[in-house]
């Protein structure tokens, strides 16, 4: 391989490809894969014989994604020299797992979903450096990155974007429900609007589902932001004061319990993050919050293309304090009790450049958010113009626990699903007051 | 013969020290893999220990503070429901299974293996399927009985308190049956014929007969396989895991789903150990009572 030097490399133009990189970056990555592969592996990973690396990462809702993370990491294992267990888990056990490995070891890379860098910061291994480095790259982190990736200024893993939810709807039901320029898709609509094609879609048999079980995606990504445009928060930005039981959201609430008996499939209070997939893609409802997974799924369907042209995207709607997500970065962290510290950082480093990150990622088509600028360009993007509004998304986001931080407190409210379980038990009772003030008396438990 | 080897014969001829070296296998194994996680889960629930952040020791702060925990309430509440009214459902059930298979019918044994499957097949898996038949959506039962006009729309099975709890009670009972029948099968099998046939000469019908000679040869398993279902289902963890996860609105928690959420989900690792801390006193009020009772009979 011929090597390239600086001045060579100074004397390219830095014209962006069509993926928003420029040839500069192209060779020098060339080129420094090149240098690992002439130098025969991983020059920082000391005596990698009989090492074994513990990759533990979330499961996959685009199963391609997570054959092709297993795939990089077997690869990273052959080219490195070690041994790579890679695991898929359910999301909820994920911090099972964390907290596993943080008492009896046997855990290396993690994937963190937001907030867990915060809940975990004594734990994880400082990456600012690697972190800057993927992120100059790739032309500077997205805002939300900047925002919700780091913790008191370190990056304690490499953030990797996001899967943003939003709601996916079926054009027809809403055309019939009355909703102009459904077929376009992104209408910018008021939570009463919603309802009130909910209502219209449930007499046409094909009501909305929404899941309020005891799950960490959906449920939460749907009942904190319907909080937030109703005027209520977990806590104030003291990190005490509780302010949830307020008159607005007192009164949304109660909408959503009318809206619940009228345009909802009531069994969503069991419903956990793979139920409303399920269920949508069966024909069984009209719309609900979810990722980009259903309607990557409904265009691998065998149906000549019905549910897929039948499906479309919409941001959340707005309520009476505005429009709200729940949403932040994903990060690559190792744990700092690691015996591996070393290859694991190698291996980030690795599944990071480029031609590795870039292939899981658009594998997605649009699933996963980008978390680096230059991908907000990528031709991925322009494929598949129903995705476009995923992308606006992290405008609107905000993270658990606002306008707190995103401590500890605000991951076991997640983790005892306060929020959530008010709204389920406002639609069992009928009584939104009542849940209201259970919510608060729990949250100020958590809080005090 | 050298007088090493005498000294080492005597010591293994000594009962007591053979004892002693017999029982240290089973010792180091109840030393490390119960005391051991057993008295750092109690020194865990007196501190405020987080996953991953050493804690301070705080007392009963745990304890007392679980006492103003309405979650913890209703945790307590559902476990209570779970286990005591699960195990009358098991022993009846069980103990018709085994008046049935203790007849002579054909193929005995291999239906006796059959009926043994949802004891055998591991919770997770069998709670899966479960999980599947109470579908929310799909479940094969709201399908059927909507196709056959009894209902208009799917039954929630697990999203409603009360069918929730039953539908986990039945679960519980569906598992716990086979247990049952096996164990007070063994127990008919040991009723000694004659005492029927003396018993039917004398003009007792089949009811008396069952009163009367039975029931009272088989009151110590039944007094046993209860006692030990109802601690078991007290501790209980993996079919209300995978079935809700405590949910909806925390009305199917107990103590061991509980625990996880806070513990581990939560990352409160003392306040975790403290709810499962919680079980201790009924749990060893059951155990003394089935040990008085096994030493009783012994």
């Amino acid at each position: 391989m011929e090597k390239v030097n600086d001045n060579q490399l100074k004397s390219i133009p830095e014209e962006m490809t069509e993926n928003g990189v420029t040839r500069r970056q192209i060779i020098k990555t060339g080129a420094a894969a090149g240098a690992v592969a002439l130098m025969g592996g991983f020059p920082n990973i000391s005596s990698a014989q009989n090492k074994t690396l513990n990759i533990v990462r979330g499961t996959y809702f685009i199963p391609a994604a997570q054959e092709i993370a297993k795939q990089q990491a077997e690869e990273f294992g052959k080219q490195a020299g070690v041994k790579v267990n890679a695991d898929f888990l359910n999301w909820p056990d994920l911090q099972t797992k964390i907290g596993a490995g943080l008492q009896a070891g046997g855990v290396d890379v993690i994937e963190l979903w937001p907030v867990q860098n915060h809940l975990y910061a004594n734990n994880l291994v400082d990456m600012t450096d690697e972190a800057e480095e993927v992120a100059s790259r790739g032309g500077g982190f997205e805002e939300y990155v900047l925002n919700s990736g780091h913790v008191n200024g370190r990056y304690l893993g490499i953030p990797h974007g996001n899967n943003a939810g939003t709601i996916a709807y079926r054009i027809s039901a809403f055309e019939k429900a009355g909703v102009k320029h459904a077929d376009k898709g992104g209408m910018d609509m008021t939570w009463d609007e919603y309802f009130a094609v909910a209502k219209e879609c449930k007499k046409m048999g094909m009501p909305f589902g929404q899941s309020l079980g005891h799950s960490l995606g959906d449920p939460i990504g749907f009942c904190y932001p319907y909080m937030w445009a109703s005027g209520a928060l977990e806590v104030g930005d003291d990190g005490k004061t509780i302010l949830f039981n307020t008159p607005t959201f007192e009164y949304a609430l109660n909408k959503f319990v009318q809206a619940w008996k009228d345009g909802y499939d009531e069994t969503g209070t069991s419903w956990d993050d793979s139920s409303n997939n399920r269920a949508y893609l069966s024909g069984k409802i009209a719309s609900t919050f979810n990722g980009a997974s259903i309607y990557y799924a409904s265009k691998r369907r065998d149906d000549g293309g019905k549910l897929m042209n039948d499906t479309h995207h919409m941001l959340l709607p707005k309520g009476t304090a505005g429009r709200y997500h729940e949403f932040g970065t994903q990060t690559m962290g190792i744990l700092n009790n690691s015996e591996n510290i070393d290859v694991a950082k190698e291996y980030l480093k690795w599944w990071f450049q480029p031609e590795n990150f870039d292939k899981w990622w658009r594998v997605q088509e649009g699933y996963q958010l980008h978390h680096v600028k230059n991908l907000a360009n990528d031709p991925m993007w322009q494929d598949d113009p129903k995705m476009g509004i995923f992308k606006e998304i992290p405008k609107y986001g905000r993270l658990r626990g606002f306008a707190g931080n995103p401590n500890e407190k605000a991951s076991l409210a997640a983790s005892k699903y306060i929020v959530v379980d008010t709204f389920a038990k406002a639609v069992q009772s009928g009584d939104a007051k009542d849940a209201l003030e259970w919510g608060e008396r729990q949250l100020k438990r958590i809080y005090r | 013969m050298n007088s090493g080897s005498i000294q080492s014969e005597n010591f293994l001829d000594r009962e007591s020290s053979l004892g002693v070296l017999l029982m240290l296998p089973g010792l180091i194994l109840l030393a490390v893999f119960l005391a051991y996680p057993f008295f750092l889960g109690i020194w865990l629930s007196l501190t405020d220990t987080r996953i991953g952040m050493p804690g301070e020791f705080i007392g009963l702060w745990n304890y007392v503070d679980l006492l103003e925990d309405e979650i913890f309430h209703q945790t307590a509440w559902n476990t209570m429901i779970y286990a005591l009214v699960t195990v009358p459902f098991k022993a009846v059930m069980g103990l018709g299974l085994a008046l049935i298979l203790n007849n002579q019918i054909r193929f005995s044994n291999p239906i006796r293996a059959f009926i043994m499957l949802p004891w055998i097949v591991p919770t997770a898996l069998s709670s899966l399927g479960w999980f599947m038949i109470f579908d929310p959506v799909f479940s094969p039962i709201s399908w059927l009985m909507i196709e056959m006009g009894f209902i208009d729309s799917n039954i929630n099975f697990l999203g409603d308190q009360l069918i929730a709890v039953t539908a986990i009670c039945w679960v519980n009972i569906w598992r716990g049956i086979p247990f049952f029948g096996i164990s007070i099968l063994a127990g008919l099998q040991a009723v000694p014929p004659e005492l029927h046939e003396q018993a039917a000469i004398d003009g007792a019908n089949k009811f008396n007969r069952f009163n009367h000679v039975t029931l009272p040869h088989i009151k110590g398993i039944l007094m046993i396989t209860s006692l030990l279902s109802v601690i078991w289902t007290f501790a209980d963890f993996q079919l209300i895991y995978v079935l809700t996860k405590g949910g909806p609105a925390n009305q199917t928690h107990i103590f061991g789903t509980y625990a996880y959420q806070v513990g581990l989900s939560g990352t409160e690792i003392g306040m975790g150990a403290a709810i499962t801390l919680y079980m201790f006193p009924i749990l060893a009020f059951f155990s003394i009572i089935l040990l008085r009772y096994m030493r009783k009979t012994a």
